[in-house]
């Protein structure tokens, strides 16, 4: 029971964000958007038993992410000396197409015949942890290296002109 | 709850992220788009993951929040970029690839 | 029938094509001048002597043994398709004493003739040489339609080469051109009729033709298209009626090469395979029939021409193809004895006529028989030379042209050609008419004035030309000597010595005692004057076919290519250039509507799977 009220909770408030996101005119709330759809889907990881991928959602994307934005937007808006009002372009037609992916995607999710939720048992996280540092281990070794050349091309770019 | 919820509000946060990347016109607004999208996915993923008790699924997800993250770090650096040489950030301006 | 040595024969035809090849191949032998001339020389030297040495080899046999030895060429299921090889009977032998003793004498008489020309030049001109006798002594010795074909198509390229030596003249390119076209319009016909003749017969070669001709064994339909086909080849290469008209042209190459074509090589080559495909022409009385009076109407149409040229090698080519209709008018009547005898006499004293008259032209500076005049004086041997060549083409005894052109004559009457025979007499007086006009026009009559004294012609050319002097009178006293005659009446040799001496007497009477005014006896037969004048307009009703024909034709193919295929074309790139312009409007540079695009193919992606 708790798990519904908890869903529902988190579906609303997660759409209700999202919608948010990109509907609202001022891009520094529509980030603050964001920051709740993604704590929202959080909350989400936490009614599917994942605490650990609620701890790093929090901490990665609605900590650095939203942190990286903001910086960001501060950053143009001091360039551009006023604050930043964002307007839609061609709202219906992109509304219309959304709509049609959605309803595609729903034609699938229909025909799924429904799965019976396994019992959840056993340490989540130290499974995670073995099967990063195991059968996973070449590909964390690789996003390490990615971010690392994410974070040097992001200097690049960013840096003072000379 | 069914999988099917999951997969529904999955599908529905990722259809508004789309929707969010074909209508903005702020370049920064489009990148939110995208976020909402990825997290879209990632919601499939762990409820996948959670269903099938398959553990690739939380991988993955840990995988596209790492990659996700620095996506917008060098995603950020080039709209500072492309603001500090054009003066906008309007992804309708930037259409130097015009036929 | 004699029979050569094949080996020999290999030899006569090698030593020229090695020759050439060393001066083609070798870069600084051919545009050394002198020192090519002198290989090319010694080679043709070499071949005489090789091709004296088969005929003195050779042995007499019977009529019925194959004088032809072959090698397999084009190989097919059921023996080889096509063969190579030599033939080497009485008449091939005497043709390449005759083409390797002209070419050699020509080749040292170019050496003094051109000595002006630059050395570079000089070497392709001895290269074209070697390659010019090689061709034709390879014709000369073809066993069969194919390989002649092929050394027939060598001998009109290489007469395009050397008419066209000096390339940088406009008139000796257009002449080297006109020659080569001209000619190419009877091959066509050839090549036809040899194809179709190996459709019917499945060979090529002479000997199982010959035999099977005549066993009276050869069954093939249409047989007088054929052999008239393949006639055609030689009307355009021994310039009958109507495709003369290239000879007079070919008049722009330097002289020797002139006396080259004219009596040994490339005219020469139609009327020896007529005559060597005589077994199946016979077969054909038709074209028999068409074949003399064709000749004998050449030759009488060329007199004419020749009666009213000025200039002194335009003469001189006219009579070549008078000479030619003479040949051609024995073979038609069953005569390629006499064709082949006329044929090598002609060649010698042609020879004789054409370097002399290089001679005189080195003398005048000027082609034009009316500003020449009082050479024999100066000039007593040149005089000599040239008489005697005159002589023997008029006909008259005890010269070689005499017993040669006796042969035709009676052979035309012997075949009860009556009408060809009338015209070949006529030809005969007017022969000896024409020629005296320029012997007395050139040596005798007043000198004039503007002429100072000239260096004496180099001693090659000299040498040559009393060379080629002294052959005539031996060939005729042994002619006369020997008491060949051919058949015919009694009365035959003193009508035609009656014509021709009457030809003499009134290009006497009229150039030299000048008792009778030229304008005045042009005036008497101002119809035929004002056409032979005009070479019977036949270069305008040729340039006329051409001009109407050829170019309103290509008129049609470049409005058609112009409007037809440029047409669609143009349309094809005209609709791409505009599909492409209305396309790259969808090209907006904008990333988002590329985003429209992606989540419309996603959008297509699901539904496909969907239903499928």
């Amino acid at each position: 029971m708790t798990e519904i009220v908890g869903f529902c909770v988190a579906a609303v408030v997660l759409v209700g964000a999202s919608l948010a996101v990109v509907l609202t005119p001022n891009l520094f709330h529509a980030v603050l958007w964001l920051a709740a759809a993604l704590v929202a889907t959080g909350g989400i990881f936490l009614l599917l038993d994942s605490p650990f991928l609620f701890a790093v959602q929090l901490l990665l994307y609605a900590g650095g992410v939203v942190t990286i934005v903001v910086f960001a937007i501060m950053l143009t808006e001091r360039l551009v000396g006023a604050s930043i009002r964002q307007t839609s372009r061609f709202v219906f037609s992109g509304a219309v197409l959304a709509a049609a992916v959605f309803a595609a995607i729903m034609g699938f999710v229909l025909q799924g015949g429904a799965v019976a939720r396994p019992i959840a048992g056993g340490d989540q996280l130290r499974e995670l942890g073995r099967a990063l540092a195991g059968p996973f281990g070449v590909p964390l070794q690789l996003l390490g290296v990615l971010l690392v050349i994410a974070l040097l091309g992001a200097l690049y770019f960013a840096r003072a002109e000379d | 709850m069914p999988l099917a919820a999951y997969l529904v509000l999955a599908a529905l946060v990722f259809v508004i992220g789309l929707f969010g990347v074909l209508t903005r016109r702020n370049a920064v607004g489009i990148l939110l788009g995208i976020e909402l999208m990825l997290n879209a996915v990632n919601i499939n993923l762990v409820a996948f993951a959670r269903f099938r008790a398959d553990l690739a699924g939380l991988v993955f997800t840990l995988f596209t929040i790492a990659i996700t993250v620095a996506e917008v770090a060098v995603g950020l650096a080039i709209v500072i970029v492309i603001f500090r040489v054009r003066r906008t950030i309007e992804a309708d301006h930037l259409d130097l690839l015009r036929g | 029938m004699r029979l050569g040595s094949p080996e020999l024969a290999l030899l006569v035809l090698a030593l020229p094509f090695v020759s050439f090849l060393a001066l083609a191949l070798i870069r600084p032998l051919r545009r050394s001048g002198r020192p090519a001339a002198l290989v090319s020389i010694l080679a043709m030297a070499g071949a005489l002597g090789a091709a004296a040495a088969l005929t003195w080899q050779a042995i007499p046999v019977a009529r019925d043994v194959n004088p032809s030895v072959l090698w397999s060429w084009l190989p097919a299921d059921g023996g080889p398709m096509a063969s190579v090889g030599v033939w080497v009977d009485g008449m091939a032998m005497q043709m390449c004493v005759l083409v390797t003793l002209i070419s050699l004498l020509v080749q040292i008489y170019s050496w003094s003739y051109l000595a002006d020309e630059p050395p570079a030049s000089l070497g392709r001109y001895y290269a074209y040489h070697s390659l010019f006798a090689f061709s034709m002594l390879g014709l000369v010795l073809s066993p069969g339609f194919l390989q002649m074909f092929v050394f027939w198509e060598l001998v009109g390229l290489c007469s395009y080469l050397l008419i066209g030596y000096w390339y940088d003249r406009p008139s000796a390119a257009r002449a080297a051109v006109k020659a080569f076209w001209i000619t190419k319009l009877g091959d066509l016909g050839f090549v036809a009729g040899i194809v179709m003749l190996w459709a019917a017969t499945g060979t090529f070669d002479f000997w199982p033709l010959f035999q099977a001709a005549q066993a009276g064994t050869l069954q093939v339909d249409g047989l007088a298209t054929i052999m008239f086909l393949i006639y055609l080849g030689a009307v355009g290469k021994s310039a009958q009626f109507p495709l003369h008209i290239w000879l007079p042209d070919a008049m722009e190459g330097p002289t020797p090469v002139s006396a080259l074509i004219h009596a040994a090589t490339m005219v020469t080559a139609g009327v020896y395979m007529v005559a060597r495909a005589y077994p199946l022409f016979a077969l054909v009385p038709s074209v028999l029939m068409l074949i003399a009076w064709v000749g004998a109407f050449t030759a009488l149409l060329a007199a004419t021409m020749a009666c009213v040229e000025r200039d002194i090698k335009r003469v001189l080519a006219y009579s070549t193809v008078s000479q030619l209709g003479y040949m051609m008018a024995a073979n038609g009547a069953g005569a390629p004895g006499a064709a082949f005898q006329h044929l090598t006499t002609h060649g010698v004293f042609k020879a004789l006529l054409f370097l002399g008259a290089g001679i005189v032209i080195h003398h005048f500076h000027t082609n034009d028989v009316f500003r020449m005049g009082g050479l024999f004086r100066q000039r007593p041997w040149v005089g000599g030379a040239f008489l005697v060549a005159t002589l023997a083409l008029a006909g008259v005894w005890p010269l070689p042209g005499f017993f040669s052109k006796e042969a035709v004559l009676g052979a035309v009457l012997d075949a009860h050609l009556s009408v060809p025979f009338l015209m070949l007499i006529a030809t005969s007086f007017l022969t000896a008419f024409y020629m005296f006009r320029v012997v007395f026009l050139t040596f005798f009559g007043h000198a004039h004035a503007e002429h100072h004294e000239h260096p004496a012609p180099p001693i090659a050319m000299d040498a040559v030309c009393r060379a080629l002097a002294v052959l005539t009178l031996a060939l005729g006293l042994r002619a006369a000597l020997t008491g060949h005659h051919a058949e015919g009446p009694a009365w035959l040799p003193w009508i035609s010595l009656a014509w021709a001496g009457a030809g003499i007497v009134l290009a006497w009477t009229v150039y030299q005692a000048r008792a009778v005014d030229p304008a005045r006896l042009s005036a008497a037969l101002a119809p035929i004057d004002i056409l032979a004048r005009r070479r019977y307009f036949l270069d305008a009703i040729f340039a006329g076919a051409y001009r109407f024909l050829l170019l309103g034709f290509s008129q049609v193919i470049g409005w058609v290519d112009r409007y037809v295929v440029d047409g669609v074309l143009n349309a094809l790139s005209a609709g791409a250039l505009r599909a492409g312009d209305t396309l790259r409007r969808l090209q907006t540079g904008r990333a988002q509507d590329y985003v429209y695009g992606v989540a419309l193919g996603v959008l297509l992606l699901l539904v496909w799977a969907q239903l499928g």
